[in-house]
């Protein structure tokens, strides 16, 4: 009888009236931004309330609210004197001030739940299907200020709702917009941005661009033959963003040798360049340079900054075998997914089999399998080892599951003759990367064991099969919908100065590509072209946009993800190193190196050993900004400029060794029996691939001959070219 | 448009308008207490039994050999082998009871000096950029010092057990955040930073024309005027120059201005001679000063890791080396920032990354303890003469008033007049507040 009381009170249907705590309640707490990590959705929750993040939790959100705090915080007899409402509408005081007012839909709709009495959902209360919203793309030009968004779901009854009173607005930038609760957008500020529009588990992102009028746009034609270019010009006509015209000739070469090889032009390759009349003089540069051997070196570089190519973990045999496998199969042009498939599925001694490093630096499942996706698929999966990802499709599950491709790999160390016997991250020896038999990774919640699962595919990987062949065989499909793009998208970061989803490591709905059919021709001529890095690198570099200058024109001086001018960054660390060595003709010196090697050859950054200081190179390198390649991540490379680098440049020992060397190439200049002019005109070719202005002709001749120690002065000539921002900076 | 970088990238915006930047503007920075930070760190793990927390009443296996001596401060008691601490008892506020769970050095040590916990208690925690910025980096970051002094200075070492430990620079902060660091002993007669000075050859008036050449150069492109980057760099150059040409800042690394007689109160080591240094740095307008007492964790001279280890019972090395110097020291630091009225407003911190277990071990030492241990305060807005918390009958765990180390981080970001919960955001664009933990208003005067 007991039983059949409780059945009939469960089936009660929800009446029209009846308030949903998941979709109604939650809805409201998640728009009033109390879930949020910041404020009751911490880990620690805030002034005693803890919310489950993001409302995450249903169940543990409504005991929240009705057993904690003695039950303060709903009374139902008086529901306006509950603590939540009190709280919420700051007539209590608020940490976290007043979140909405008494007069508000948000304020009935709570108090109409407590007034119920806090009911739970029955189970047949029908699910959200889709949220649906429209437009989820516009660009806004000045006067036009503001945009609706219509926003509906649909759910399992079969019933359509008008759920902008429900749900969540999150501008990806602040300062803006404005938000009205019903979802007027209206413009704060000129700019960019995604506002993600979130209900339950499900979120659209809409991106709005609002521009401002640039009166003085001036619409330039330029040819669209190019794949690329008929991408990029056409959206500048609509934001009214007059492209820079192409670059200077010497720029341009100095920019190519740069962004394809790391390395400056030679004086005499600069100037041949530059005095070269054919009309496809650009077209046969690059062709050049992706035959070099400077390419191989410097794309190689890249690739082993990204895959922890370092000395501690792998030693110094261990770096060189690993660089020398990326290095040849970058000179050989191998299709990258098959690179990437080897390296994935690697085992073995890493002696004898390179790829196996990765997995010898990556020494548990849960740092391989976020390595893995940051580099090879472009997803930042750490957030999802904790909670459900706040701004992405993963939930926790699917990192553990992903996780599990990788828990059974293990090691075997063949020998250990570490030097530093406290140093537990130091291996000196063979080791022997295996699958084990066992190694089963546990859900951290229901602490069920895992089977291993792809991203984003719904059925488990066959048990009998070897996880790592399914995921490198999964990953070098060319239907693949990460890869591809994830891997256009570095290669146009590295050249252009800006991935066109942006950071490279970050796609998901809510960073969309600043120029999705862009992202897209890339992608697919890329994998058309077999995966081939060659012929990604030509495509890019022969285009107009590659080409144009970074000074800005008429309205485009505030744009930086339009690439309607180029982008100006320092020279990288080795680059500059490089460069310098190059200038002054003094070649650094590396601990264990052959004398000769330039910086963008070493295998890895070399180790300090305990107690040392390092050779000054080595130390250059690291205030420059060299990664010490421990994370896979582009982003370990700074970009920023400290004081200690600028001290290296003005008043540091290595430079101020290399200027004064006697037999360097001052020296030898000095011995030619050249004029000052002439010595001149030839430090400029090789430091910045152009010829000195007649300004700076004159005046530095003069101060050269008005100089007592002709040297003396001929070396500051060449410390203002190395502390030039032109020098330091690719542009 | 605005430039998106300047930008902070936040959540929802509340319903009422009010956004979370917003919140915490509505929540502003509290009144700064104090305008610098030293902190003494004492890497290796000095033991509470023989500091600042003994337990004379303990069987002899924990109370250990050495005794107390009550200093003016009623109920605090220090070492016999500190008379001089416990003469400046009076501007001290010891807390007792910092816990937490990392029993390696390089993890606790981590925690100790960000106050962020690592993900696990590993002695291979290594450095890397994911990590956590220090203290320094982060008044850098939000209270800066003016021109031509850096906010941030350490030194003499990089501390490391077997590989070095987290914690000591800017990490996901930038570059531009970093400690200006040195590893040159204050101590030594020829004490100078190549930083600061020009190689020999170069005289002033040649630095002058080649800044002339630069110039020259520089104005060729519209670089200079265009470019952020190019801009960026040459506010570092204008920077660097400054620290270079500004007197007032070298003149703080001459120790030989110091009358011979106030070098010698502070002992003529690397570290006494560190804590007078500390306090020039302070006068010359430093915020937050790391001094390490050792570059490694233990060793006949070196930090507070005595389990007894290689034949080395801790009574010699506490009593011919680690008591006496910290005796010379800490109070001589103290009374000199009281001597010249600085003490009001510089916080002087004495902390390491734990205690030591309250049971000598079979080798004569003491084992490594974080459930436990004591940090010392002075000035800066703390209270003279408080005791905070208080340890069970052996200094194994707090009896009352425990807290954590992001506790000790909040409470300085706040006398310094920063919101502990100020956002910064990591390589991975996620949000920290800069401490997850609370103030301890208990220790504020």
């Amino acid at each position: 009888m007991r039983s059949l009381l409780v059945w009939i009170l469960c089936s009660t249907p929800l009446s029209a009236a009846d308030v949903s705590f998941r979709q109604e309640v939650m809805a409201v707490l998640s728009r009033g931004g109390c879930n949020q990590g910041a404020c009751h959705g911490n880990l620690n929750g805030k002034g005693g309330f803890k919310l489950s993040l993001r409302g995450e939790d249903s169940t543990f959100d409504r005991n929240a609210i009705l057993k904690e705090s003695l039950g303060r915080r709903v009374d139902i007899q008086h529901p306006a004197e509950s603590l939540l409402l009190r709280k919420a509408t700051g007539q209590t005081p608020h940490e976290g001030g007043p979140r909405f007012s008494a007069d508000s839909s948000e304020y009935r709709l709570l108090s109409e739940w407590i007034r119920q009495g806090c009911p739970s959902d029955p189970d047949h209360l029908p699910k959200l299907l889709k949220l649906q919203v429209s437009p989820t793309e516009k660009v806004l030009i000045s006067p036009a200020n503001k945009v609706q968004l219509d926003i509906k779901g649909t759910f399992s009854d079969g019933s359509t709702r008008d759920l902008a009173h429900l749900v969540t607005f999150e501008p990806t930038v602040v300062g803006l917009v404005s938000i009205s609760p019903t979802g007027e957008v209206v413009r704060q500020n000129d700019g960019e941005l995604t506002v993600l529009v979130r209900y339950l588990e499900q979120m659209v992102p809409v991106q709005l661009v609002f521009a401002p009028a640039r009166a003085e746009y001036v619409k330039r034609l330029v040819s669209l033959d190019h794949p690329i270019d008929r991408l990029v010009f056409p959206p500048l006509e609509t934001l009214r963003l007059s492209p820079s015209p192409l670059a200077s000739d010497q720029v341009f070469v100095r920019r190519a040798y740069l962004d394809a090889t790391g390395c400056l032009p030679t004086a005499d390759e600069a100037r041949g360049f530059v005095t070269d009349s054919r009309p496809d003089k650009r077209a046969k540069l690059i062709d050049r340079l992706l035959a070099k051997p400077e390419f191989a070196d410097y794309w190689a570089q890249k690739w082993s900054d990204l895959l922890r190519n370092e000395e501690k973990a792998l030693d110094s045999k261990g770096v060189r075998l690993f660089y020398q496998w990326i290095r040849d199969s970058i000179a050989a042009d191998r299709p990258l997914n098959e690179f990437a498939a080897e390296i994935v599925r690697a085992r073995g001694n890493t002696y004898e089999n390179p790829p196996a490093n990765l997995y010898r630096s990556l020494r548990e499942p849960y740092g391989r399998a976020e390595s893995i996706a940051q580099v090879f698929l472009g997803i930042r999966l750490q957030c999802a080892k904790c909670h459900n990802h706040p701004f992405d499709q993963w939930t926790q599950t699917d990192y553990h599951e992903f996780a599990a491709i990788f828990s059974k790999l293990d090691y075997r160390i063949v020998e250990n003759n570490r030097r530093d016997m406290l140093d537990k991250h130091e291996f000196i020896g063979a080791q022997i990367v295996f699958t084990a038999r066992d190694g089963i990774l546990k859900h951290p919640v229901s602490g069920k064991a895992l089977s291993p699962r792809l991203l984003g595919e719904t059925k488990q990987l066959p048990p009998q099969s070897d996880s790592l062949d399914e995921i490198a065989e999964w990953l070098s499909r060319p239907e693949n919908p990460f890869f591809a793009k994830v891997q256009a998208n570095r290669v146009w970061y590295h050249l252009m100065g800006r991935g066109l989803v942006d950071p490279i490591d970050d796609f998901r709905s809510s960073n969309p590509a600043t120029n999705e059919p862009l992202l897209k021709e890339l992608a697919r001529s890329f994998q058309q072209s077999g995966f081939k890095l060659k012929s990604l690198v030509r495509l890019i570099m022969t285009s107009r946009a590659y080409q144009l200058s970074a000074s800005p024109a008429e309205t485009n001086a505030d744009d930086e993800t339009r690439f309607s001018r180029a982008i100006i960054r320092p020279l990288q660390a080795e680059q500059m190193l490089d460069a310098i060595s190059r200038v002054t003709g003094v070649s650094p010196r590396f601990e264990s190196y052959p004398k000769g090697t330039r910086a963008g050859q070493l295998a890895a950054p070399p180790l300090t050993k305990r107690g040392k200081k390092g050779l000054e190179a080595e130390r250059f390198l690291k205030v420059f900004g060299q990664p010490e390649r421990l994370l896979t991540c582009e982003c370990e490379r700074p970009s920023d400029t400290g004081l200690v680098q600028t001290f290296q440049l003005l008043s540091g020992e290595m430079i101020n060794g290399m200027l004064t060397q006697p037999g360097n190439r001052l020296g030898k200049l000095l011995e030619s029996k050249q004029s000052d002019a002439e010595i001149v005109e030839e430090l400029y070719w090789s430091a910045l691939s152009r010829g000195p202005t007649s300004t700076e002709l004159s005046r530095l001749s003069e101060f050269v001959a008005k100089s007592s120690d002709r040297r003396a002065a001929l070396e500051d000539v060449v410390w203002g070219l190395i502390n030039s921002k032109e020098f330091q900076l690719r542009r | 448009m605005l430039d998106r970088r300047a930008l902070l990238q936040v959540g929802s915006a509340g319903l009422l308008g009010l956004s979370l930047p917003q919140m915490l503007r509505a929540n502003p920075h509290p009144k700064a207490r104090a305008k610098a930070v030293i902190l003494l760190y004492q890497f290796g793990g000095p033991g509470q039994h023989e500091t600042f927390d003994m337990k004379p009443n303990a069987p002899a296996e924990i109370r250990g050999s050495f005794k107390p001596i009550q200093t003016r401060v009623p109920g605090l008691q220090v070492c016999e082998m500190l008379p001089r601490v416990a003469e400046i008892a009076q501007h001290l506020t010891v807390v007792r009871t910092i816990q937490h769970t990392m029993g390696n050095h390089n993890s606790a040590a981590y925690y100790s000096l960000t106050g962020m916990a690592p993900s696990s208690d590993d002695q291979r925690l290594r450095d890397s950029l994911e990590l956590f910025p220090a203290y320094g980096s982060i008044v850098d970051r939000f209270a800066p010092a003016p021109k031509g002094t850096p906010t941030f200075v350490s030194y003499p070492y990089t501390i490391r057990d077997g590989s070095i430990s987290p914690g000591q620079h800017a990490s996901f902060l930038g570059k531009t955040h970093n400690p200006f660091f040195f590893t040159q002993d204050p101590s030594r007669s020829d004490f100078r930073l190549p930083e600061l000075s020009l190689p020999a050859s170069i005289s002033a008036e040649r630095m002058e024309s080649r800044k002339e050449v630069l110039q020259l150069i520089d104005s060729q492109s519209d670089l200079l005027e265009k470019s952020a980057v190019a801009q960026g760099i040459d506010e570092s150059y204008q920077k660097a120059v400054s620290m270079l040409t500004s007197k007032e800042f070298k003149k703080a690394f001459d120790l030989s201005q110091e009358p011979k007689e106030v070098r010698d109160r502070y002992g003529r080591t690397t570290y006494g001679q560190g804590c007078l240094l500390a306090r020039r740095l302070v006068e010359a307008g430093a915020k937050f000063v790391n001094v390490y007492f050792s570059e490694s964790i233990g060793g006949d001279r070196g930090g507070w890791d005595t389990h007894g280890f290689n034949d080395k019972p801790q009574d010699p090395i506490l009593k011919d080396w680690l008591l006496p110097i910290t005796n010379d020291t800490f109070p001589t630091l103290i009374q000199d920032l009281e001597e010249r009225g600085l003490l009001k407003d510089t916080l002087v911190v004495w902390m390491g990354e734990f205690g030591r277990s309250p049971r000598i071990n079979k080798l004569a030492g003491r084992d490594h303890w974080p459930k436990c241990y004591p940090a010392v305060m002075a000035g800066g807005g703390v209270k003279g003469g408080y005791i905070y918390g208080a340890s069970d009958k052996i200094g194994a765990y707090p009896a009352h008033g425990q807290c954590r180390p992001e506790d000790i981080s909040a409470t300085f970001f706040h006398l310094l007049g920063i919101n502990p919960e100020t956002e910064i955001r990591d390589k991975l664009n996620r949000p920290f507040p800069i401490s997850r933990g609370q103030v301890i208003q208990e220790v504020i005067a």
